[in-house]
């Protein structure tokens, strides 16, 4: 079974556009968290966010690109086309079927939608912009990524909202795994809209000023946006035409709770289950794991029930965890997406980044939160997940060889690898000839 | 790829439950009658909608009559064909206790394209002519495009991966490979795959002013937008032979591919290449050769610009001798429900029902094997084998 390698990593955040801008913020601890100016909150008793402020398209996309996307996938889009260079592939290794681009995402074009629902409601239906509809379709995210690259073969969305980029890049590596793609452009994007920023405020889940992971005052999360993006390369391609291997996919656990629409369970059963199957997939032990990007979101529920999974999975072995959401504010769909960049980068620079706003942890967070940026060599990371529906998504990631051999996943997958070669072989035959 | 399909639950104009689905099949001008019945039961703005809606919908024979005030229509139609999926399974008897496997080792892969328009419409509208702050927090949720999926795992107790994918068209074959890849990898022991649509006025209001609605037109050309839900319980074949499952067809090969078009303007579209070689990579896939293949249930929406770059993608795989079968003639448009519904239907003509609305090819014998092809607007194409041995 082929081995999944990170070779290239691109990011559009609020602290910055591109790998180091990225770095360097997350590790200096800064915050983006400021008033709201993309839309009025009069009236919502909430108003900060972490926006990505001077977001100007035209600086990394044509003119023809900028008029057929939406802000998200504007985002995705910039944050490809960084990873992709940072890949050193060039479009005559991208083009074909054998490229494929998978995305996440809450919400995908928000914003647009937000206008032509805004048109409809306030002027009508003849006032909804005929030119703009179109670019509203649901999986455009991808389509517009494989578009400029050339991709030809899979694009999908899996819209698994705050554990979009998670369930992207796990399902990138699988498809890898089962010789479906060789390599996988993937990641999340996603944009703050009004009515999003609303409902969470509604959900009583939105901090009044700041985001503070752990804190025994922590108030509740704040929304940011943005979008992460990775290459993904099976070990044969990367290996053919020599790339810089940045950092190895490890074990994807996946879980539902079953339980509540928007609230984690109590006992956080499911998250460990997700999170015991990266690690067993991984063929590692928890004890191999240097630290946790948690899911962190500060909320009161959130940050108890991963603590207790913490716990549960890690025992008295102290992993330390980090939550770059009080700097970055949770980016939703796009949040595990962003962070796999951070996690991928501490692998590289041997740098864990700091959990800014904490002060005083909680009693009932029985975990060892990441204060300072801290430098150390990084094995192995794991990136957690949550998110409404009651999902758990967590994927490990690795220095590369670090990893034993072969990878954990199961015998019926090595059939299924063989047999979808065979079938792209056939494909490939029918075309030449 | 060898996916047992052991159950089948579905919610459609044509009938619901699987039995009705497929007996409705039988006279295809009264199918088309009995699901294009006429004036909208949604549709306040738009009365005369040509539309197949789910008619007479009772939801409580699925759902009782408590503790849905907030679930919108989707997730409605998801957990009613789920509930059914697993029962017709032998998964859950009828009072929904389980009987083979745990709840943990059964998940979903559902697709929709356009489930949560009418939830963000509605929302959007009290915060416009109301207030942000009257909101509703439990109503919220379903501006989540994943949340319909995820009540069903909350009422039917389902807690293996439960993945949304939302590929416009090709949502729900795309959803086959999301739950073979899930149990290819051990996650699951049997899943929930398809998805479901709803008819809502938001989604009509944009497609009444692209111009693309057949009964806005007099050309009789044009989409007819259809809705409901269904869902295939699949599961590795031996395991099912194992449990004595009935099977009632095996999905084989999966293929996907993308086009991007020519122009630098241009957004919607279709490719054939990529018709073309989405069958190709599912048929060799399967190990089954173009002239095996008894039916192609095809996406023929009535849009002559996607139509014709699917026929000809078609005829470059199989030639003109193929029988071409059009479900949406039937069905109406369900986007990213499409799929899942040619692979109802697909098993209800290897079971007798005749395989029409015929587009094009002969009117085939016994249907022994087909193929399901879905096509999105924006040039990606899925398809998939579905065989009755």
């Amino acid at each position: 079974m082929q081995r999944v390698f990170v070779t290239g990593v691109g990011v559009v955040s609020s602290l910055g556009y591109g790998r180091q801008a990225f770095l360097d913020a997350t590790v200096a601890g800064k915050s983006a968290a400021r008033e709201v100016a993309l839309f009025d909150t009069s009236g919502m008793d909430r108003n900060i966010a972490c926006e990505v402020h001077d977001f100007r398209p035209r600086d990394f996309l044509s003119a023809a690109e900028t008029r057929r996307t939406g802000r998200c996938s504007q985002f995705a889009l910039v944050a490809s086309r960084m990873a992709v260079e940072d890949a050193g592939l060039s479009e005559e290794q991208l083009a074909g079927r054998r490229t494929a681009v998978i995305f996440g995402t809450t919400m995908g074009e928000a914003n647009l939608l937000g206008q032509l629902d805004r048109k409809w409601i306030h002027e009508g239906e003849q006032a909804v912009s005929l030119a703009r509809l179109p670019a509203y379709g649901t999986t455009l995210l991808p389509i517009h990524v494989a578009r400029a690259f050339g991709a030809a073969g899979m694009v999908q969305t899996l819209p698994a909202a705050c554990a979009a980029g998670n369930y992207a890049i796990g399902y990138a590596a699988d498809q890898i795994r089962l010789g479906r793609a060789d390599v996988v452009i993937c990641g999340a994007a996603e944009v703050i809209e009004k009515l999003q920023y609303a409902g969470f405020v509604r959900l009583g889940a939105m901090a009044p000023d700041r985001s503070r992971p752990f804190d025994k005052d922590r108030s509740g999360l704040l929304v940011g946006e943005g979008a992460g993006a990775l290459v993904l390369e099976s070990a044969r391609h990367a290996e053919a035409r020599g790339a810089t291997l940045l950092a190895e996919v490890g074990g994807y656990g996946l879980a539902c709770d079953a339980h509540h629409i928007t609230r984690p369970e109590p006992s956080g059963a499911g998250s460990a289950r997700a999170m015991r199957e990266a690690i067993r997939a991984s063929g590692i032990t928890p004890r191999d794991v240097t630290f946790l990007n948690a899911h962190g979101t500060a909320t009161p529920t959130n940050d108890t029930v991963e603590s207790r999974v913490v716990r549960d999975i890690f025992g008295d072995y102290r992993v330390p965890l980090t939550s770059l959401k009080g700097g970055i504010g949770h980016c939703m769909g796009a949040a595990s997406a962003i962070e796999a960049v951070s996690c991928v980068l501490s692998i590289v620079h041997g740098v864990i980044p700091p959990t800014i706003n904490f002060e005083t942890l909680d009693p009932v967070c029985d975990v060892d939160v990441v204060t300072e940026a801290t430098e150390r060599p990084v094995d192995v990371v794991l990136n957690n997940s949550l998110a409404f529906g009651g999902y758990d998504a967590v994927v490990a990631f690795a220095k590369p060889g670090r990893l034993p051999e072969p990878y954990a996943g199961l015998a019926s997958a090595a059939h299924a690898e063989a047999d979808a070669r065979d079938a792209a072989d056939a494909l490939d035959d029918e075309e030449a000839g | 790829m060898e996916l047992a399909i052991t159950g089948v639950g579905i919610v459609s104009g044509l009938g619901v439950g699987r039995e009705a689905f497929h007996s409705a099949l039988s006279d295809a001008a009264a199918a088309r009658a009995k699901a294009f019945r006429g004036a909208s039961e949604v549709l306040e703005a738009f009365p005369d909608a040509n539309t197949a809606e789910v008619w007479d919908w009772d939801p409580k024979p699925w759902l009782g009559d408590k503790g849905h005030r907030n679930n919108d229509q989707l997730t409605k139609y998801l957990i009613a064909a789920a509930k059914q999926a697993l029962i017709d399974a032998g998964i859950k008897d009828a009072e929904g206790v389980f009987l083979r496997y745990a709840g943990e080792r059964v998940g979903i892969s559902s697709a929709t394209a356009y489930g949560s328009l009418d939830a963000i419409a509605e929302l959007n509208r009290v915060a416009e002519l109301e207030d942000p702050r009257y909101i509703n927090p439990q109503r919220f949720p379903n501006t989540v495009i994943n949340a319909a999926a995820g009540y069903v795992s909350i009422w039917e107790g389902l807690m293996a991966p439960n993945t949304t994918i939302v590929d416009g068209n090709c949502g729900s074959l795309d959803a086959v490979l999301s739950a073979y890849t899930h149990l290819a990898f051990g996650r699951a022991d049997a899943m929930l795959v398809g998805g479901g649509e709803i008819v809502c006025e938001s989604l009509y209001v944009a497609l009444a002013k692209l111009g693309v609605l057949a009964d806005m037109r007099s050309d009789g050309l044009g989409i007819s937008v259809g809705e409901g839900a269904a869902f295939l319980v699949v599961e590795d074949a031996e395991r099912a032979w194992e449990r004595s499952a009935n099977v009632l067809g095996y999905i084989r090969g999966y293929g996907t591919a993308f086009d991007a078009p020519q122009s630098e303007a241009v957004l919607v579209h279709a490719g054939s290449d990529a018709v073309q070689a989405a069958i190709q990579l599912a048929l060799a896939e399967a190990e089954i050769e173009p002239d095996e293949v008894d039916v192609v249930a095809s996406a023929r929406c009535g849009l002559p610009s996607i139509d014709d770059a699917e026929l000809h993608g078609i005829r470059a795989v199989f030639g003109h001798d193929v029988c071409v079968v059009a479900p949406k003639q039937l069905t109406g448009e369900n986007f990213g429900a499409a799929g899942v519904f040619g692979m109802v239907m697909a098993l209800a003509w290897m079971n007798g029902a005749r395989a029409e609305p015929r587009v094009a090819g002969p009117k085939p014998g016994e249907v022994g094997t087909a193929v399901v092809v879905s096509v999105g607007y924006y040039g990606n194409v899925s398809a998939v084998v579905v065989t009755k041995e």
